[in-house]
């Protein structure tokens, strides 16, 4: 029974090679789609992780913890107390292992008003430890003037470009601060600016003001409080896992979910997240579709192939091969020639993103510097990354084309009838 | 490994019954096989003869269960072929059935020897018993040496050879061989016939030939001649014996 199938694949096999050139012709199609489709992806993707890594960097993280209900109130009664605080840094310790670990901050962030000598503007309040963030902030990279926040700084801020514009800012120049602090009064904090960045992000650039931490504390009035713990990690690979574990460590030490959530950066922004999933499916989409014409193109070859050889599985069926048999003897065929052409046109894409364009793609001719999106911001100089996830989606896309393309003709096959089949012309 | 000896004894080899065969309809339809009712016994060695067109090929491959029957019924062992599953016409072929086909129809992709030897693959018999089967009957019909081509480096003769030898090996009840020997010299197909014979007496394997001839209705123990799908005659005669009428004209 198993030689059945020995043979039966062996016929298949050898009918590939027999039609080498119509094989070949095929072939190349799938390997040029399918390679398209990865770099296509290879790119987007490595964008996608670009926009993760800036959004994270700008204070979120990779995981976020914050007072379940000040994401709506952004109240600073909804904060993290002190001694919670203790707890966070304790559970983040032994969920990430040292070298996963690149960073783990609290930040003090209240929505208030920033007011110069000429005009005042809404602004976004983040107190930040210069120690723990000067080497991951997003902003100390995108400084334009001046500097970023230093250890020790007490009365210096930094401030986006426009805020700086709108309230005609200098470096040195006094900006006063205004936000209700924990007592529910409206407090006020001078502070000198001693910075400006561009990070490409309107609402951020239009918006944004840091300070030190221990300065905000001291003004809001909130003791060695926090509104937000942030974790940056040096992959986003296990980002879910640590963030469960964190959980975990936390609801055993007594942190309560009604206390503190503990969120993925998915979960953090999820406008983000949105963004990029429908990015990624309208790719796939656009791709899969190029792709169906693919596979129409390899339907009508393997179909040639078996209307031509109408005689021959007439034959096989004569001298006893069942249907079965005959069609697989198609499906060996189609398969190995989709299979093989997929995996070529892998490497190919795989060989494309990583090897030729490896230093990355400038893209900058198609939008012109940088590419803000849902509030993150990507380089225009894109670095591709072949993600699992994608590398998994395009080989089953491989499969399913093979199956498909590969099903009518089998199926046409085994509805042949040997006496006709045997009667007709080559 | 089949043999001629097993499966059901008592039953005729090959029965057919007021079978019809018929090609299209009303003006055009082609009457085929007309009313054919013969039954041939295991271990017979029959010759199936008549003008071209006359439908011997329309009736062996209504026999082998190739093409179904507009009317009546054709056994294999006792049982009906007509109504028989795909799947079990295909068992059949595969168990009881050698086949030669008219245009030898080898397959291009596989071998002399792997042509040959494909029916007993399917049949499951070890590989290197039926390659000793294979190379020993190459040897026998001047196949010698041959085994590795493909039969697109092989002459016609030669893989008209290789065909019967498909058909015949492991000795299946029934062989159905269509024209078997058109385009052998008369020392090739004396070699054919010998292993035919040689089967046909020592292992009571049935054979029903479709031929224009001599020299197999000449061998052969039975002649039926077809004329227009009709059964004209059908005799028995001693091996070695050529009747007289085999060679005339049909119609007188
Ligand atoms: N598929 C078909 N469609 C229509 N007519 C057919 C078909 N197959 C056979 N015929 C007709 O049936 C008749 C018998 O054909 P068949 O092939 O059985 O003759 P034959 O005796 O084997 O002839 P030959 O000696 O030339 O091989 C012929 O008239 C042929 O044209
Ligand atoms: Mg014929």
């Amino acid at each position: 029974m198993t030689e059945r199938w020995v043979i039966v694949a062996r016929i298949g096999l050898r009918n590939v090679r027999r039609q080498l050139r119509r094989s070949l012709l095929t072939a190349s199609a799938m390997v040029l789609g399918i390679a398209l489709l990865m770099f296509v992806r290879a790119l987007e993707g490595g964008a996608h992780l670009m926009y993760v890594d800036t959004a994270t960097r700008m204070g979120t993280g990779h995981i976020a913890m914050e007072h379940p209900d000040y994401r709506g109130s952004q109240d600073l009664m909804d904060r993290i107390a002190a001694p919670d605080l203790e707890r966070i840094l304790a559970a983040a310790d032994r969920s990430v292992a040292a070298g996963e670990l690149v960073a783990v901050f609290p930040q003090v962030n209240v929505g208030g008003l920033a007011q110069s000598a000429s005009s005042s503007i809404p602004v976004r309040i983040s107190g930040v430890d210069p120690g723990l963030e000067r080497d991951v902030s997003f902003f100390a990279d995108k400084m334009v003037e001046g500097r970023y926040l230093e250890v020790g700084d007490r009365l210096e801020a930094i401030v986006g470009a426009e805020v700086a514009q709108r309230l005609r800012l200098e470096l040195g120049s006094r900006l006063v601060l205004m936000a209700a602090g924990a007592g529910g009064e409206l407090e006020s904090q001078l502070v000198f600016v001693t910075g400006i960045f561009r990070s490409g992000v309107p609402e951020v650039d239009r918006g944004v003001v840091q300070l030190p931490l221990a300065t905000a504390r001291e003004w809001l009035e909130v003791g060695e409080d926090a509104t937000s713990v942030s974790v940056i990690l040096a992959s986003d690979n296990r980002t879910g896992e640590i963030a469960s574990e964190i959980q975990g460590h936390l609801r055993e030490g007594g942190v309560e979910a009604e206390r503190l959530a503990v969120r993925p950066w998915w979960e953090a922004m999820p406008d983000l997240y949105a963004g990029l999933r429908a990015d990624a499916v309208q790719t796939y989409v656009m791709l899969v579709i190029l792709l169906a014409i693919v596979a129409l193109a390899v339907v009508n070859s393997i179909l040639m192939a078996v209307l031509n050889r109408t005689r021959e599985f007439g034959v096989l069926r004569a001298l006893g091969l069942n249907r079965t048999s005959v069609g697989a003897m198609v499906m060996v065929e189609g398969l190995v020639l989709t299979l093989a052409s997929g995996v070529a046109g892998m490497l190919l894409g795989l060989a494309i993103s990583m090897g030729l364009f490896r230093d990355g793609v400038d893209i900058s001719f198609l939008f012109g510097g940088e590419l803000a999106f849902a509030g993150s911001v990507v380089d225009p100089v894109i670095l591709p990354a072949v993600l699992v996830s994608d590398v998994v989606a395009i080989l089953s896309i491989v499969v399913s084309i093979g199956i498909l393309a590969t099903l009518y003709p089998a199926w046409h096959a085994t509805r042949i009838e040997p006496a006709e089949a045997m009667k007709t012309d080559e | 490994m089949t043999d001629a000896t097993q499966g059901t004894t008592s039953a005729p080899a090959v029965e057919t019954r007021e079978l019809w065969k018929t090609f299209g309809e009303g003006e055009t339809a082609v009457h085929a096989v007309q009313n054919v009712t013969v039954a041939i016994q295991p271990g017979e060695f029959v010759a199936l003869c008549g003008p071209s067109g006359s439908g011997k090929t329309t009736l062996v491959n209504l026999i082998g269960g190739l093409t179904n029957p507009t009317r009546g019924t054709a056994k294999v062992d006792g049982r009906d072929v007509g109504a028989m599953s795909e799947r079990e016409r295909a068992q059949l072929r595969l168990e009881r059935i050698g086949f030669v086909f008219q245009a030898y129809n080898l397959l291009p992709v596989l071998t002399a020897l792997e042509n040959a030897e494909f029916p007993l693959m399917l049949r499951g018999v070890e590989r290197e018993e039926r390659r000793k089967e294979v190379m020993e009957l190459f040897e026998h019909i001047g196949l010698g040496g041959l085994q590795d081509r493909r039969p697109g480096a092989l002459s016609g003769g030669q893989q008209q050879r290789v065909a019967v030898a498909r058909a015949v090996l492991g000795a299946p009840a029934l062989v159905l061989a269509d024209e078997p020997t058109a385009n052998l010299d008369t020392a090739a197909s004396d070699a054919l016939l010998e292993v035919m014979e040689l089967l046909n007496e020592e292992r009571k394997v049935t054979f029903i030939f479709c031929t224009h001839d001599p020299r197999v209705m000449r061998r052969a123990r039975r002649i039926i001649r077809l004329v227009d799908g009709h059964v004209e005659r059908d005799e028995e005669k001693a091996s070695g014996d050529l009747p007289g009428w085999v060679l005339e004209p049909v119609g007188t």
